[in-house]
């Protein structure tokens, strides 16, 4: 089973928007910061990049996920939730592989906490990458 | 005894193998020796071991049933 964090393929505008409704359900907050990592379609010696497989270490992603929200709950005392996707599996360039989502009391904790989010889940998530070029041959990132 | 051994990113493609088990290993130390023995070709990239998801720097003994992962530099985003 996999945890909550983690969603096989991209992330969709179908989930996207299920965060967004559930915004309404609270009343104090007053500010919401979304991230979205988008996969780039970079290129590599003259070589397109198609796609992204991405693999996690599923127990290991829940536990440093929990760990990153502590983190940003105690240093921003004013973020009331914060949401964290992060795709596994195969995702296409142009489609979404983060999500991350701060609600905050104001814009300014909201903001400034949700980048602090994303650079901890760049530096802790046991999550790795390896591009699939438009010639179907690969490299690990 | 037996531990769990979890190979990600590069290092599973290069050993061919997500998940090995090895018996009797006291150490570490020990279970990377052996490791090395099965796949020397491991020891060529650059990891991180976690012990029942937590990262280690140091050489602890092992228990039964622990699981330890080699990890490659993390790449997610």
């Amino acid at each position: 089973m996999k945890s909550d964090c983690l969603i096989n393929g991209p992330i969709t505008p179908d989930v996207i928007t299920s965060l967004m409704e559930k915004i309404s359900e609270r009343t104090d907050t007053g500010g919401h910061s979304v991230f979205l990592g988008q996969v780039r379609a970079d290129y590599e010696n003259d070589k397109k990049v198609k796609a992204i497989d991405y693999s996690a270490y599923e127990g290991m992603v829940t536990v440093e996920v929990e760990k990153i929200k502590e983190i940003i709950l105690a240093e921003f005392t004013e973020v009331k939730s914060i949401e964290i996707i992060h795709s596994s599996g195969i995702v296409k360039a142009g489609e979404i592989s983060l999500l991350v989502l701060v609600s905050a009391g104001h814009r300014h904790h909201a903001i400034m906490a949700c980048s602090k989010a994303v650079e901890l889940i760049k530096k802790k998530l046991p999550v790795w990458k390896m591009e699939i070029f438009d010639d179907d041959s690969h490299l690990w990132k | 005894m037996e531990v769990k051994v979890l190979f990600f990113g590069v290092l599973a493609e290069v050993t061919g193998t997500r998940l090995k088990n090895y018996y009797e290993v006291k150490t570490i130390g020990d279970l990377k020796l052996r490791i090395y023995d099965d796949f020397p070709e491991v020891i060529h990239y650059n990891f991180r071991i976690s012990l029942n998801n937590e990262i280690i720097n140091n050489d602890p003994n092992l228990n039964n049933g622990d699981e330890i992962a080699l990890m490659p530099p993390f790449a997610g985003g």
